[in-house]
C-alpha cells in the first residue's frame, strides 16, 4: 500500500453528504481529498480516467464476519479486507462471532493490531455485547471502547431477553458506542431453514415467519423509546419491520436498521429456482417478493438508511449438505453494490446506503469534501454482468451467482492507496 | 418418460403421470404370476439408500427391482457410514464409485435427493424426503383411485390429518391436481395451516365438512417423530375430532374408497373396523406399491422394451 498523488478525472461525482452530484476531477494527495475541480484539473500525478464512472465516498459495512481468529477457512483477516475492497468497501466492522469471541479488551487490541498490517478494506472491531454472545453477563463494554471497539453486538445471536436489551442500551450509552442488535424471535423462528409462505410450502421447508423478525422490531423500537439510547438494527428484511421503522422514525426515536443488499435483489423463490441450493439458506431468510418492494422502497427514501453485505463466508465444510443442516449465511461484500445498485437503479440511493448511512451509525461523515480522508470508490453504474468468481473472499456461498446484475466496482481507494483496481470501465 | 430422476410430482405432467400407472397396470401381472420375475434390468444395479426408517417402502422397492431382475443393495442409517461423521455426500460419491444405475432415497432432510439428482448421473427416486414429497406412494396412490374410479378427473378426495407434515400428502396434493382432482383437506390447525392452501387445496378444519362429498378419504398417520411441541394435545382428543370412524364413515357416499399410507395407528386416525372394513383398500395400495414401482424403474433406466404377451395386462 502506497499512498500516492492521484487524480480521478472526468468522473461523476455521486456525494450524498454535500449534495454534491457533478461531473469534476477529483485530486487525492497525501492521503485526503486535496481539491475537486478547479486545482484537480491538470495537476500532476497519477490519472486515472473515470469518464462515465461514478466517484463516490468509499463504503463501510458494519458487521462482516471475517471468522479470525477461529475460523480462518471460511475467512481471515486478509482475505476480508481484500474482499471489503474488492467490493467498494474501505470500512469493514468484522462481527464479534469468532473463537473465541471477542468480548474483551485484550481480544479487542489484539485483533486491531493484526488489522493494521491489512492491505484492503479497514478492518475495524465490534465488541461482543454479552460474554460470549451467550445472551446474559455484559461483557466489558467500557474497557473495550478504549481498547477501541467502534460498536457492540452480538452478532447474528438475537437477544431474547429484554431486561437484558434494556440494561445493555443504558450501560453501553455513556460509553458513545452504537449498539447492533438482530431482531428476532428465536422461538417463533424455530426449526425454520427459510421464509415461511408460498414457497416453503411448496417445497416442503420448514419455514420462519416474518413475524419473528417483526416481535424484535418491536422490541428493539419499545426499548429505545424506554431507554431513549440509539439502536440500530443489523438486519430487518420484511414489510411490517419497515412499516415499524418509518412509525419509529416519525415518532423521533433514534432507531436505524440495515437491509441486507441481496434481500434487495432476490426473494424466497430463489431457493426454489436454485434447487435448494443451500448458499440460498440464509438468516434472515429471502422473503416475499411484497417484502423484498417494500425492503428497496425503505432503501431508497431513507427509511432504512443501511445495506449491509451481510457477509458470513462459508466453504462446503458449511455448505455441501443437506439444505436443513447447512449452516446459515452467505457472502456478500462483493456483490453488494451490484446487488442493491440493480435493486435501486439509483446510484445516489446506492452511495447513501452503502456509505453514509453506516458511516453514521458509528458517528462519522462518508464525503468527498476538501481535506477529508480519501476513502473512495469508482464503480461502473452502466452495463450489466454476470457475477461470477473467483472471488477475494475464501468463502464459496454467493447466492447471487449467475446472476445478471449492474454496478460493478472500479477502483477503491483507501487513505490515499488503491487498494483495489484499477479496472477498465 | 424423458427424466432422469423422480424427485418429486410437482412439476410433473399429466402426460407423464399416466404414462407411469398405465405401465404399472402392465407390470402389476408379473406379481401374480408363479416366477414373480421378468428380466427387464437384467444387468443394472438399483441402491436403497434409506437414511430414516421404512419398512414397507424399502421393502417394496427392493422388490421392485428383483422382479426385473436388476441387482441390488442396501444401505440404511444403522449400516452406514453418517453415523461415523462421512457427509451425505461423500457417502453418495463412494455409491457413485460403484457404477449403480439408481438410486432409491430416503432421507430427512428435504431436498437431499434434489441434492444427489444434481451432482451424479445416476437416476434417483425421492423415497421420502423430510416433509417435502414421497412420489411414488402417490402415484400407488392414484393407481388404487383408478382402479375404483375410473378416471381422477373432477373426483373429490379428502385428505384427513397432519397434511403440513406429510410428505405423502403434498406429493398427493400435487398429483391428483395436476390430473383434476378436487383436493379438500382437513386437520387441526396446527397440522393444515392456512398457508396449505398455496397449494391449490381447499383447507377445512373438521373431518365432517370434507367427508360427505369425497370420493375418497385418505387418512394420514400422525407422525409423532416431526411433531414440535404444541402440534395437538392429546391423542383421544385427535381422534375425537379426526378420527374415521363408522359413524364418520356412514355419512360418506356409499362407495367411498377409504385409504390409509400406511402404518396405521389404529384406534387413531381410524377405528380398527374401518381400518378392515369393505370400503377400505389399504392392503391394495401396497400391492400396488410394487407394481408402480417397477414402472417407475423401468420408465427411468430404460429397460428392454416389454413385449406385449410377456409382461401386457
Amino acid at each position: 500500500m502506497a499512498v500516492e498523488t492521484i487524480i480521478l478525472s472526468g468522473g461523476r461525482i455521486v456525494c450524498p453528504s454535500t449534495g454534491t452530484d457533478l461531473v469534476a476531477d477529483v485530486l487525492i494527495q497525501d492521503g485526503r481529498i486535496a481539491a475537486i475541480g478547479g486545482e484537480a484539473t491538470g495537476a500532476t500525478g497519477r490519472t486515472l480516467d473515470c469518464s462515465g464512472a461514478i466517484v463516490a465516498p468509499g463504503f463501510t459495512d458494519l458487521g462482516a464476519e471475517l471468522c479470525d481468529p477461529g475460523k480462518s477457512w471460511r475467512e481471515d483477516l486478509a482475505s476480508g479486507s481484500e474482499a471489503g475492497a474488492a467490493g467498494g468497501f474501505t470500512t469493514v466492522v468484522c462481527s464479534p462471532r469468532t473463537d473465541p469471541v471477542v468480548d474483551n479488551p485484550v481480544a479487542v487490541a489484539e485483533l486491531l493490531a493484526r488489522a493494521a498490517q491489512v492491505s484492503g478494506a479497514r478492518v475495524e472491531v465490534a465488541g461482543a455485547l454479552t460474554l460470549g454472545l451467550e445472551g446474559q453477563g455484559m461483557s466489558e463494554l467500557g474497557l473495550m471502547a478504549g481498547a477501541g471497539a467502534v460498536a457492540f453486538s452480538d452478532g447474528r445471536k438475537s437477544m431474547m431477553n429484554a431486561a437484558l436489551v434494556r440494561r445493555s442500551l443504558d450501560y453501553a450509552r455513556p460509553f458513545g458506542r452504537p449498539v447492533f442488535l438482530r431482531p428476532a424471535n428465536t422461538d417463533l423462528e424455530g426449526a425454520g431453514v427459510m421464509h415461511e409462505g408460498e414457497v416453503s410450502a411448496q417445497v416442503g421447508l420448514r419455514g420462519m415467519p416474518a413475524a419473528a423478525e417483526e416481535i424484535g422490531v418491536a422490541t428493539a423500537i419499545a426499548m429505545a423509546r424506554l431507554t431513549g439510547a440509539r439502536v440500530h438494527l443489523s438486519q430487518v428484511t420484511t414489510a411490517n419491520s419497515v412499516a415499524q421503522l418509518r412509525s419509529a422514525a416519525n415518532e423521533g426515536l433514534s432507531v436505524s436498521a440495515a437491509a441486507p443488499a441481496r434481500h434487495l435483489f432476490l426473494t424466497d423463490r430463489e431457493v426454489d429456482a436454485s434447487v435448494y441450493d443451500t448458499s440460498t439458506r440464509l438468516l434472515p431468510p429471502l422473503r416475499s417478493e411484497r417484502d423484498r418492494v417494500a425492503l428497496v422502497a425503505a432503501v431508497m427514501d431513507g427509511t432504512v438508511s443501511c445495506v449491509t453485505a451481510d457477509h458470513v463466508p462459508m466453504t462446503s465444510l458449511e455448505k455441501e449438505m443437506e439444505y436443513m443442516l447447512a449452516k446459515p449465511g452467505a457472502m456478500g461484500l462483493e456483490t453488494a453494490l451490484a446487488a442493491t445498485l440493480t435493486a435501486t437503479n439509483d446510484p445516489v440511493s446506492a452511495v447513501r446506503a452503502l456509505a453514509v448511512g453506516p458511516a453514521a451509525v458509528l458517528g462519522r461523515t462518508a464525503d468527498l469534501a476538501v481535506g477529508s480522508v480519501a476513502d473512495v470508490v469508482v464503480f461502473s453504474a452502466e452495463g450489466t454482468h454476470e457475477v461470477a468468481g473467483p472471488f477475494r473472499s475464501k468463502g464459496l456461498n454467493e447466492p447471487l451467482l449467475g446472476h445478471t446484475l449492474s454496478g460493478r466496482v472500479l477502483l477503491t481507494v483507501r487513505d490515499g492507496c488503491i487498494i483495489y483496481g484499477p479496472l477498465d470501465g | 418418460m424423458n427424466r432422469k430422476d423422480l424427485l418429486g410430482l410437482r412439476g410433473v405432467s399429466r402426460e407423464e403421470i399416466t404414462e407411469i400407472l398405465d405401465t404399472a397396470e402392465r407390470f402389476r401381472n408379473v406379481s401374480e404370476r408363479k416366477i414373480k420375475k421378468v428380466p427387464t434390468l437384467r444387468g443394472r444395479t438399483v441402491v436403497t439408500f434409506f437414511m430414516e426408517n421404512s419398512t414397507r417402502t424399502r421393502l417394496s422397492f427392493d422388490l421392485a427391482a428383483k422382479r426385473l431382475s436388476a441387482d441390488t443393495l442396501g444401505f440404511s442409517a444403522s449400516s452406514s457410514a453418517t453415523k461415523k461423521g462421512e457427509t451425505l455426500m461423500d457417502t453418495a460419491r463412494n455409491i457413485d464409485a460403484m457404477k449403480p444405475d439408481a438410486i432409491i432415497i430416503r432421507h430427512s432432510a428435504a431436498g437431499s435427493p434434489h441434492m444427489l439428482a444434481k451432482a451424479f448421473p445416476w437416476a434417483v427416486i425421492n423415497a421420502g424426503d423430510g416433509i417435502n414429497e414421497h412420489p411414488s406412494q402417490a402415484l400407488l396412490d392414484m393407481l388404487t383411485m383408478r382402479d375404483h374410479l375410473g378416471s381422477l378427473e373432477g373426483k373429490t378426495v379428502a385428505i384427513v390429518g397432519d397434511v403440513y407434515h406429510s410428505r405423502v400428502a403434498r406429493s398427493n396434493i400435487y398429483g391428483l391436481t395436476t390430473m383434476g382432482a378436487k383436493v379438500v383437506v382437513a386437520g387441526p390447525g396446527t397440522m393444515c395451516p392456512p398457508s396449505m392452501s398455496h397449494l391449490g387445496v381447499e383447507v377445512r378444519h373438521t373431518i365432517d365438512e370434507v367427508v360427505e362429498d369425497a370420493d375418497v378419504i385418505m387418512m394420514l398417520r400422525i407422525q409423532r417423530e416431526r411433531l414440535q411441541p404444541g402440534m395437538m394435545s392429546t391423542v383421544n382428543e385427535y381422534s375425537r375430532f379426526y378420527g374415521l370412524d363408522l359413524d364418520r364413515l356412514r355419512k360418506a357416499k356409499p362407495n367411498v374408497v377409504v385409504m390409509h399410507p400406511g402404518p396405521i395407528n389404529r384406534g387413531v386416525e381410524m377405528s380398527p373396523e374401518v381400518a378392515d372394513g369393505e370400503q377400505s383398500v389399504i392392503l391394495e395400495q401396497v400391492t400396488n406399491g410394487v407394481a408402480v414401482r417397477m414402472a417407475l424403474l423401468y420408465l427411468l433406466l430404460g429397460g428392454e422394451p416389454m413385449g406385449g404377451d410377456e409382461h401386457g395386462s
